[in-house]
């Protein structure tokens, strides 16, 4: 029985398209789509559909080149703005473009993963903020390697004392990532998701919209805080990014 | 009386039919079902080698592959290699990762031997000498026969598990420790059994003997 057991468990487990890219960064169904890039950073796209994670609770598409190609452009425009030593810094080597990106059924732009220095990102996600979409889960990267100086209590003390973040991202429906016109220490719905969504957005406005931020921190001195605390934190790593 | 009963036309046809189809399984089954057979063998003793101090040879069920060494690009990799060979710790290694011509890998000390093969943990055993930093090379290209030495996720994890890759695979570029090239015998590894679609191999193919030329 138990080795009937171990039987199933090795093919169960390792029943995937095996190929040198799945060698290096666990997901399968990829290939090479540019290698040579001035921050070493090496783009991939799926060549078919991939299911990776527990349970397979993280699924991907194919991406229709043609798509692909029309929107790489301003993908490696955004990505460029990153030195390879930053990039280094944050364990950001591999970016893999697919489309539909699920995780738990739940539809999202982007998944970083540190530990094979990969970020994966859906090139259908919500074409209006898609440029502030990539600079918000690169921020998650940044934040997965330098937790230090993210501590998100003391980011969250910057708020009014009565407001209180959801249990997680996913939990609540403060979804919205429209910037708010009165924002009240928060720029969009989702900031008031959790503390390091609240960062991370601040981050990707920061990243694709410096001007709009100058004029909101002026009469909104929360936002002016955290504003501050992430500009702060963020030279520490490298600070020429922002 | 006993008659002489002559074979008929369609008996004969049936005769020559079933001679033939004879011939044609033994064929099959005894030389065919050798994927040694159109393999070229390398003769040791007629080889020669600039630097024969840096010559490992491999033993496999379809020959000998002839590996350089490169200690200027890895000297500590390379120096771990040759003392795990010297140790013969590499006789058994099954090819237990096996790309179908893209990669083979073996060298998994302590659960990757043929004699003592454990499915649940092939991968993760150790050399007991410790791990060693990665020494990576942006300047070495995987072509083709390079050989590299096989790490987890994380960089500075090498041990003893190697890899030799059956293509270029540019996208191990600065990603791998180097740690040579095969020089003859690369067709020896496009015969090893490989898992079709699966990343293991049940019932693998191994490394018979792993030695330094100069001490065979």
């Amino acid at each position: 029985m138990k080795i009937l057991f171990l039987f199933i468990l090795i093919f169960h487990v390792s029943y995937v398209n095996a190929d040198e890219i799945y060698n290096l960064i666990k997901i399968p169904n990829l290939e090479v789509y540019k290698l040579k890039n001035d921050n070493n950073i090496r783009y991939l796209n799926t060549k078919g559909n991939f299911k990776i994670g527990t349970n397979n609770n993280i699924t991907c598409d194919k991406v229709s080149i043609n798509n692909l190609n029309q929107k790489f452009p301003l993908i490696e425009r955004n990505l460029n703005r990153y030195n390879s030593n930053f990039l280094k810094l944050i364990r950001l080597k591999y970016i893999v473009l697919c489309e539909n990106l699920f995780i738990s059924e739940i539809n999202t732009g982007g998944i970083p993963d540190n530990k094979n220095r990969t970020l994966i990102l859906d090139i259908n996600f919500n074409q209006k903020y898609f440029e502030r979409m990539i600079h918000h889960e690169i921020f998650h990267m940044i934040q997965n390697t330098h937790d230090e100086y993210f501590d998100e209590d003391k980011f969250s003390s910057f708020n009014k004392t009565s407001f209180n973040y959801a249990e997680c991202s996913t939990c609540s429906d403060r979804l919205n990532l429209d910037l708010y016109e009165k924002t009240n220490g928060f720029l969009t719905e989702y900031s008031k998701s959790i503390p390091s969504e609240d960062m991370a957005e601040i981050f990707s406005f920061l990243m694709t919209d410096k001007e709009t931020i100058k004029v909101k921190i002026n009469s909104d001195k929360i936002l002016n805080n955290k504003v501050n605390f992430i500009k702060l934190n963020i030279a520490k790593i490298d600070e020429n990014i922002l | 009386m006993i008659k002489t009963i002559k074979a008929s036309k369609s008996e004969k046809i049936l005769f020559i039919f079933l001679t033939t189809l004879s011939i044609f399984v033994f064929t099959f089954f005894f030389l065919l079902k050798n994927k040694c057979l159109f393999v070229e063998k390398n003769n040791l003793s007629k080889l020669n080698f600039k630097k024969p101090n840096n010559i490992a040879v491999m033993n496999v069920e379809c020959g000998n592959v002839i590996i350089e060494l490169y200690p200027d690009i890895s000297p500590k990799a390379v120096e771990r290699f040759k003392i795990l060979i010297g140790q013969k710790m590499y006789d058994g290694s099954a090819f237990y990762k096996v790309s179908e011509n893209t990669f083979v890998q073996a060298g998994d000390i302590e659960y990757g031997n043929i004699n003592n093969l454990d499915y649940s943990k092939i991968g993760s055993g150790k050399s007991g000498l410790g791990l060693l930093k990665s020494e990576l090379s942006n300047d070495f290209k995987f072509t083709e026969g390079s050989v590299g030495f096989a790490r987890a996720t994380e960089f500075d994890t090498e041990d003893s598990e190697f890899f030799i890759t059956l293509k270029e695979i540019p996208i191990y570029q600065g990603e791998f420790t180097p740690i040579g090239k095969v020089v003859y015998g690369l067709d020896i590894l496009t015969k090893i059994k490989t898992g079709n679609k699966a990343i293991y191999v049940l019932r693998p193919d191994y490394i018979k003997t792993l030695r330094m030329f100069n001490t065979n």
